[in-house]
């Protein structure tokens, strides 16, 4: 099954009320159009003929007159409505897929979460969600709707003039429309594809050059690394080129269609009324109703760049959308062994996709209420024991306990309850300081909050720029290095964790406000064992003990 | 629609038509093909019309009805063939516009001086670049053409009619200023705040990628659950919102729809009475015959149809106003560019001083220096005093306001400046790493550095360790920010490229800021063995350490004071 019809399947499955209304809706624009100008056409050949033959005054006008100021305005509430339940549907879906994908992706493991940091990832990610989003409206809809409209549009125009003149009309347009679906839409995957992927290619490309334009500078390669990005752009049209000429072609098949369906139901609509076996209205319905229904194929016409980019994108997110998500059991919560609440015996790890120990095999407790410094140069694998500890990659060999259960045996939720873990690099969200700490603390209190935020030396910068309702840009964007990592912190500590894990905590801090930091964090947990990565003398100071690695 | 033009041009629009300038002749060529294509319908209604007039007057011929047939197809035939060839020109002129704005935009960008930093985000000029300047695309293909059409098509259908009727035109005279009027007074504030709604859902997009961003955060506070109820609340909040708002802009199209499908209906109407001869009035001294009857009914639609083709397109030109209005702001912001063009050059020949005489940028003034070859330097002073940017004014990173960076008696300017930095090595700040494998990081503009010199650079930089712990050693990929390696071994990696390079000038901006002291020292020990072997070393710092480590120490800040007394 085509990833499109998979992924058009999962939205019909959740979201069938809102988009069956908005497909109604849209057959019944395309309806009333095809009838109102037919029936106009008949109107008027038929007015015209009665007129000549001066038996105008018996010709039954109000009927028919009646009938096309109601299509008309019937055509346009109908468009009103479409108009409004497509968009609903859209928006459902958009969100939806978003959310299904958050809820898949959530779900991963620690160095794929990782990994949806890298902007690239995420670019690709989100503009291929972003691309799935017509799905229904644009591609799902017009096909159906104008497959629904032709099949009504057979059956009358056979009923009320011949079954000739209506394949004659109808014949042509279904065959266009299946034509440009088949050939361009199918020529158009590759190039669709290829311009996407140069998009992302020219954009990881123009900044990669702008980021590092100083040191190519000094290299002498700032014009060879603009011809770089350059050229992947010139790649990039040169598929666009591609795309516009398909859909050129596109054009010329729904033209060439409705061009056939109009004029052949000119000659037998013509010719069978010139044989009289139909009356020249009847003969007027066919081609006035050709000339209406070649809208069925207008959305077909703009939508083959798109059909491409939406199969490109599709074949790469169903598969995500699709694996099953295994929810983190629910956690109850364990009572607490008060004193070595992190226990490592020969403890050995490695970087991600390595075998190699970092360091000798290692064994540490740490108990309840003290505070430990691992120490040591940069890179000598200090944050990923922390993330060995944290349960985020695993260890090479060794034993590691949190609270007296083995790591290994406490499921996710429990383990989050028990141990705290601030890493290197920390992500904020845009929203308010207070939706960044409820996110962690759903349950603390605008006081407590405060009182954190102030014991970090955080409270002044947001007193006045509107305290807890201060708000962030996108990824915490506002405050500054120093100011986001202390909110990360304030954020892990409200959860109030009886284990802690803190990597360079206070980086970015001058001695005096990391020493306050420092207190503050012993302070509001008085009770819990803390390790830290450090090689900051204002944190190792503040610890009972250090352990140089 | 004249009238619902802002009186005068603003920037954006300026460079709008700007950017298109070079295209204009081409694109007013396919928007005149348009507008004959849409004027060449008249013809084939004409066809129809006949056809229908003779069928029902009985005087029509088997030889008639397929000779109108096939004209109407041939007509239709040259339309497509005029649409077609428009659309090709207009993609070409797309094409070329697209390609000349985003290499004018890179140009401009990437010599930027490292002090304009901060003025626009690579990753916002990225998106530029990328995604916004493409929607030039649908307003050069739709809305120009477009606005022709409805400045010529709609008067010429008119006189037609009026030829034959003049109720037909009076309705149609009626009905179609009163689109633009009726646009006016419902739609714009509705559509304004449509395309408010509208940027929301480009919002939904951001917070989806923030949120993937942050997932592992989200997973180490146990705030899965909330994350995707909170996520799904803000997406059906939004859908509300933006409903409330869609249901009014949407009235402003209906309003347009319902005046071109009354007005069509009110066509069909009247010209259905006429012919019945229950109207009399409307026409000229002859009854309306069926034949214009028909043919008036045909011409309605297609009256309209460039009035809506032109609201259609409305949103075409907004997203174009909005790329310029981002092109215009960005324009503003350049100021300071580098010296040269970042080209390779010859080195400037010889060991030869470097002379500092004068220079003043902004605020700051410098002291007169002479750096011999081979010595050691460091700039000290509070943050402000002015270090990193001496840094850059050396290195032709940036035009001093005045006085002059004399290379023996060259000064560095726009032609000596690539020559210059030939002879640099530079460590940052903040390290880049290109992606890539690590490889072309530390070779790069060095063709000719082979596995012997690697080896001695890393050496050199102590740095031999930290490639050795790469899971697929020189040739792992570190991404753009080092993500991989550490801050301290990032920066020894630098200086095993600046060591590899075998430059005779080595010039670090605050080569040890954020490091350990140990990892500090090493830093410190690495230039000073550059220096031992002949390099001309100069830093600006603040580590104490590092700048007592060097053969010569001015305080810029103190410097100041002085030359300011």
């Amino acid at each position: 099954m085509s990833p499109l019809l998979r992924i058009f399947l999962l939205l019909w499955r959740e979201e069938r009320a809102s988009l069956s209304r908005g497909f109604l809706l849209s057959v019944a624009v395309l309806v009333a159009g095809g009838a109102l100008l037919g029936l106009s056409g008949w109107f008027i050949v038929a007015a015209g003929a009665a007129g000549l033959a001066g038996i105008g005054i018996a010709f039954d006008v109000f009927r028919p007159s009646a009938g096309v100021r109601f299509l008309a305005l019937g055509r346009t509430a109908a468009r009103y409505g479409e108009r409004l339940l497509t968009h609903d549907a859209t928006l459902r879906a958009l969100a939806r897929l978003r959310v299904r994908l958050l809820e898949r992706l959530s779900a991963r493991d620690a160095l794929t979460l990782s990994g949806l940091r890298s902007s690239e990832t995420l670019n690709r990610l989100t503009a291929d969600v972003d691309a799935l989003d017509g799905i229904a409206i644009r591609l799902a809809f017009p096909i159906a709707a104008g497959a629904v409209t032709l099949a009504l549009a057979f059956a009358v125009i056979a009923w009320l003039v011949t079954p000739l003149v209506a394949a004659m009309v109808t014949l042509p347009l279904a065959l266009g429309g299946a034509a440009v679906l088949m050939v361009t839409g199918r020529a158009g995957i590759a190039s669709a594809a290829r311009a996407e992927a140069a998009r992302q290619t020219f954009r990881s490309r123009a900044i990669d050059h702008l980021r590092g334009r100083t040191g190519l500078a000094f290299a002498g390669a700032l014009p060879a690394s603009h011809g770089m990005a350059l050229n992947a752009e010139a790649e990039g049209r040169a598929a666009e080129r591609h795309l516009a000429r398909l859909d050129r072609w596109a054009d010329t098949l729904v033209a060439s269609a409705g061009l056939i369906a109009a004029a052949g139901a000119l000659v037998i609509g013509g010719l069978l009324a010139l044989a009289d076996v139909i009356p020249p209205a009847a003969a007027a319905i066919g081609v006035f109703a050709a000339l209406a229904l070649t809208e069925v194929l207008a959305p077909l016409q703009r939508g083959v760049a798109e059909i491409g980019r939406m199969r490109d994108a599709a074949a790469r997110v169903v598969p995500l959308l699709e694996e099953p998500v295994q929810d983190p059991a629910p956690g109850n919560p364990v009572s607490r062994d008060d004193t070595d609440l992190i226990e490592l015996r020969d403890l050995a790890v490695a970087p991600p996709g390595s075998q190699i120990p970092l360091l000798p095999p290692l064994t540490l407790t740490v108990a309840a209420g003290e505070t430990v410094a691992l120490t040591g140069r940069s890179g000598r694998g200090k944050s990923t024991l922390l993330a060995a500890i944290s349960g985020l990659s695993s260890p090479l060999s060794g034993e590691i306990r949190i609270a007296g259960h083995d790591l290994a045996t406490l499921d996710e939720s429990r383990l989050r309850g028990l141990l705290g873990y601030l890493p290197q690099r920390s992500a904020l969200i845009s929203g308010t300081v207070r939706d960044n700490l409820a996110l962690a603390a759903p349950d603390a209190t605008d006081t407590e909050m405060e009182a954190l935020l102030d014991a970090v030396g955080l409270w002044p910068v947001l007193a006045g720029n509107g305290g807890l309702d201060m708000a962030l840009g996108e990824a915490g964007s506002g405050l500054s290095g120093g100011e986001s990592r202390r909110l990360a912190l304030v954020r892990t500590l409200l959860r109030k964790p009886p284990a802690l894990l803190l990597d360079e905590p206070t980086e970015g801090l001058d001695p005096a406000s990391s020493a306050k930091v420092m207190a503050a964090i012993r302070s509001h947990l008085p009770h819990s064992a803390i390790l830290i990565a450090t090689h900051r003398q204002a944190e190792i100071k503040a610890c009972n003990r250090s352990l140089a690695i | 629609m004249r009238f619902l033009k802002r009186p005068t041009p603003d920037l954006a629009t300026q460079r709008l038509t700007g950017a298109l300038a070079p295209e204009a002749a081409r694109i007013r060529r396919a928007a005149r093909l348009t507008t004959i294509a849409a004027l060449l319908w008249p013809a084939m209604a004409a066809l129809v019309a006949l056809s229908f007039g003779a069928l029902v007057t009985g005087t029509a011929t088997t030889a008639q009805i397929l000779g109108a047939s096939a004209a109407f197809l041939a007509i239709g035939a040259l339309r497509m063939g005029l649409s077609v060839r428009a659309s090709a020109l207009l993609d070409r002129s797309a094409d070329v516009v697209l390609a000349a704005e985003r290499a004018a935009l890179l140009s401009t960008q990437e010599r930027l001086s490292p002090r304009a930093e901060g003025r626009a985000n690579s990753a916002a000029v990225a998106a530029l670049l990328v995604d916004k300047l493409p929607h030039l695309r649908p307003y050069i293909m739709r809305a120009r053409p477009a606005a022709m059409r409805a400045a010529i098509v709609p008067l010429v259908l008119l006189a037609l009619s009026a030829t034959m009727s003049w109720t037909v035109a009076l309705i149609l005279m009626v009905a179609g200023p009163l689109i633009p009027v009726f646009m006016a007074l419902v739609g714009l504030a509705a559509r304004e705040a449509s395309e408010k709604q509208m940027d929301e859902i480009g919002t939904l997009s951001t917070l989806l990628s923030e949120r993937l961003g942050a997932l592992l955060d989200i997973r180490l506070l146990d705030a899965r659950p909330r994350m995707l109820r909170d996520f799904e609340d803000r997406a059906e909040s939004l859908r509300e919102r933006t409903m409330a708002v869609l249901r009014v802009a949407f009235l402003s199209s209906t309003v347009l729809e319902l005046f071109s499908a009354i007005g069509v209906a009110m066509v069909a109407v009247y010209v259905g009475f006429a012919l019945l001869g229950e109207l009399g009035f409307g026409a000229y001294a002859t009854p309306l015959t069926l034949t214009e009857g028909v043919f008036l009914l045909m011409l309605a639609p297609e009256f309209f149809q460039p009035l809506r083709d032109l609201a259609a397109s409305w949103h075409d030109k907004a997203a174009a106003l909005a790329v310029a209005r981002d092109l215009t702001e960005i324009e503003a912001g350049d100021d300071s560019t580098i010296l040269g063009d970042g080209a390779t050059a010859t080195p400037l020949p010889g060991a030869a001083p470097i002379r500092l005489r004068g220079l003043s940028l902004g605020a700051m003034r410098f002291p007169d220096l002479d750096i011999a070859p081979g010595a050691s330097v460091a700039f000290t002073g509070p943050s402000g005093s002015g270090k990193s940017t001496l840094i850059a004014l050396i290195g032709g990173l940036v035009a001093p306001d005045a006085g002059q960076v004399l290379i023996g008696d060259k000064p560095v300017g726009p032609e000596t400046a690539d020559a210059w930095r030939a002879r640099i090595a530079w460590v940052p700040q903040s390290p880049h790493f290109l992606r890539g494998p690590l490889r072309d990081t530390l070779t790069l503009g060095l063709p000719e550095a082979d596995a012997d010199s690697i080896a001695r650079g890393l050496a050199l930089a102590s740095a031999e360790d930290v490639v050795a712990r790469l899971p697929q050693g020189l040739e792992t990929p570190l991404g753009e920010s080092g993500a991989g390696v550490s801050g301290g071994e990032a920066r020894r990696l630098m200086l095993a490229r600046a060591a590899l390079s075998g430059r005779p000038v080595i010039l670090a901006d605050e080569p040890t800021a954020d490091l350990d002291a140990e990892t500090a020292a090493d830093i410190t020990e690495a230039l000073c063995a550059l220096s031992d072997k002949g390099a001309t070393v100069i830093v600006a710092t603040h580590d104490a350490a590092l700048a007592a480590a060097m053969g010569t120490r001015i305080d810029l800040g103190h410097a100041r004071q002085e030359s300011a007394a």
